[in-house]
């Protein structure tokens, strides 16, 4: 009898997957254009109106989390891919067939998991310190400008991937919950969009004290060099969006167990 | 062997099986018949760990499917031809589905090469006619040269050369001591293609034997053809045979041995044309067993509603 199914095998086959679809390799390359062009456009717009602008701005300009600005649209595009995929599975109804060659659904998740977590978290650190870089380049000569140099700045980038990295894990365990695609990303784009757009029309003593605690907001402070007014710290927040993702994740976890596929 | 052990599914308010319990030996096809709606699907699945039971249990050589140590090479298993990503090519869902089971990449070439889509393994699944995707879920089934297979319905879609092919390809599998599991709701395609047969209806077990045994036990009728059929008719209802009008001509007779028929015709001074035992077909025996468990029958044939 051949040898027994182990994890790196799931790995494996989870890899294979994952690059051989084009929404994956799509979303990649869409998450690329929508950060580096989105931080590259902002960081261009504000260097060219700079002479314009009021003191106040440019007290309160802050060049890190401006040359991130990308990071706002690129959110949702690795939201999809995480949800789309384990949800594309159940749309196509593939997960019979991966369940049937991989019959212990923990180990199916974990190799999902680790696929989808190593490949978002270098893609998003690339993407990160390459927009970055690009923002101050052109911010050069005309615009303040930070460094890596500067342990507050570099601690502001690696935690943007990091968020975008963790956000797509949410996605995934979002698409083990509701397993449907366009409505697990509807829910995904809520809770970032939509909520604190509900947010703002709460009493303001409210949105002070609570609206640090939503994932976008969260997301804000971990890329921020120094917490935004009423926000959290960066590791702060960088621990209760990791608490919130693992919530959703267990939950998914024991729902795909659990359930019938 | 597989063993399904008592084994109950409800859905919410539905009872999809109800303690059904069988065995399916090696070295046959077996054959799982009965009418759409009967349960054939929600026995596969759960034989392949994917939906859980509510009682009792399926095991494949005394283990349940989530304990197998490297699945393909235990089980293979066609369910939904169509349950593929449609943007993937054949090669790349065959590969990532052999890489999960440390199943060489030549392997899948092979089987490729096999069911006779090698020359569009690199093109998109989604692509696929339904007998190319059927070819595509045999495939992958035999990547891990399992000792145990299962096929759910293989043959639809699948062109009169192909359905050709997968008889001879499921008793080949068979003779090389396999054991060999394929539902169907049609008795005559089972009827050539399985040994065993198990019958199920509304998730109950109704019957199971070699098709021999099946059809031996049925009731056959006789077809007798006879110069005054008015005169027969009355002489066979006299011994309590059940008599129906054939043509004009002829009779076919059941409760009677085609022997006691022409005795009788005799006494009456009948003469006889034709004489013929007919064996009930195993299409009928099948009608005939599951006429009550069809879940979604129509009242009569060509009844349609009128306004």
């Amino acid at each position: 009898m051949s040898s027994n199914q182990t994890l790196v095998n799931v790995v494996k086959s989870e890899w294979i997957k994952f690059r051989t679809v084009r929404s994956s390799v799509m979303g990649v390359i869409v998450f690329f254009v929508l950060t580096l062009g989105l931080g590259g456009l902002i960081s261009w717009a504000i260097r060219s109106h700079w002479s314009h602008s009021s003191v106040s701005d440019r007290l309160t300009f802050d060049p890190v989390s401006t040359s991130l600005a990308g990071i706002i649209f690129a959110q949702f595009a690795v939201g999809v891919i995480g949800v789309l995929f384990i949800t594309s599975e159940y749309s196509s109804g593939s997960i019979r067939t991966t369940l049937t060659a991989v019959s212990n659904r923990l180990r199916l998740i974990s190799a999902k998991t680790i696929v989808l977590a190593v490949t978002l978290i270098v893609v998003s650190e690339v993407v990160c310190f390459a927009t970055f870089e690009l923002g101050q380049s052109i911010f050069k000569g005309v615009v303040p400008t930070a460094s890596l140099g500067t342990l507050d700045v570099l601690r502001s980038v690696l935690l943007a991937g990091a968020y975008l990295t963790l956000l797509t894990i949410a996605g995934f365990a979002l698409g083990l919950i509701v397993r449907h695609s366009a409505a697990c990303i509807s829910i995904f784009v809520s809770i970032l969009l939509i909520v604190p757009i509900i947010f703002a029309f709460l009493p303001q003593s409210w949105q002070n004290s609570y609206s640090k605690y939503l994932p976008s907001e969260l997301g804000r402070s971990m890329m921020s060099p120094f917490p935004p007014a009423y926000h959290l710290g960066a590791w702060n927040a960088s621990l209760i969006l990791l608490v919130y993702v693992i919530v959703v994740y267990v939950v998914g976890v024991i729902l795909m167990i659990r359930r019938d596929a | 062997m597989l063993k399904i052990d008592h084994l109950t599914k409800h859905y919410k308010e539905t009872v999809a099986i109800n303690d059904l319990d069988f065995e399916v030996m090696p070295g046959v096809v077996t054959g799982f018949l009965g009418p759409n709606g009967s349960g054939k699907s929600t026995t596969m699945r759960i034989i392949l760990g994917l939906d859980h039971p509510t009682k009792g249990r399926a095991t494949i050589d005394g283990k349940s499917y989530e304990n197998l140590k490297s699945p393909l090479h235990e089980v293979g298993a066609l369910l939904d031809a169509k349950a593929v990503h449609p943007g993937r090519t054949a090669r790349n869902h065959l590969r990532a589905l052999a890489s999960s089971n440390r199943i060489k990449k030549s392997r899948v070439d092979e089987v490729l090469e096999f069911v006779g889509i090698a020359s569009v393994a690199d093109k998109k699944v989604g692509g696929f006619s339904l007998g190319m995707s059927q070819r595509l879920g045999i495939a992958a089934a035999l990547l891990g040269d399992p000792p145990v297979l299962l096929f759910d319905e293989p043959v639809n879609g699948l062109d009169p050369e192909g359905i050709r092919w997968i008889r001879e390809f499921f008793g080949s599998l068979a003779k090389e001591g396999r054991t060999v599991f394929v539902s169907s709701h049609l008795m005559s395609e089972m009827a050539l293609t399985a040994e065993q047969i198990i019958v199920i209806g509304r998730g109950s077990l109704i019957t199971q034997g070699s098709v021999d045994d099946l059809t031996a036990t049925a009731q056959g009728s006789v077809l007798v053809r006879a110069s005054d059929v008015t005169t027969l008719t009355k002489a066979l209802e006299a011994q309590k045979a059940i008599v129906q009008v054939a043509n004009d001509r002829a009779l076919t007779v059941s409760g009677l041995t085609s022997d006691q028929v022409g005795e009788t015709a005799f006494r009456a001074g009948i003469t006889v044309y034709e004489l013929t035992p007919q064996r009930a077909s195993l299409e009928e025996v099948f009608m005939d067993l599951t006429a009550d468990s069809v879940e979604y029958g129509t009242s009569m044939p060509g009844a349609m509603p009128r306004e």
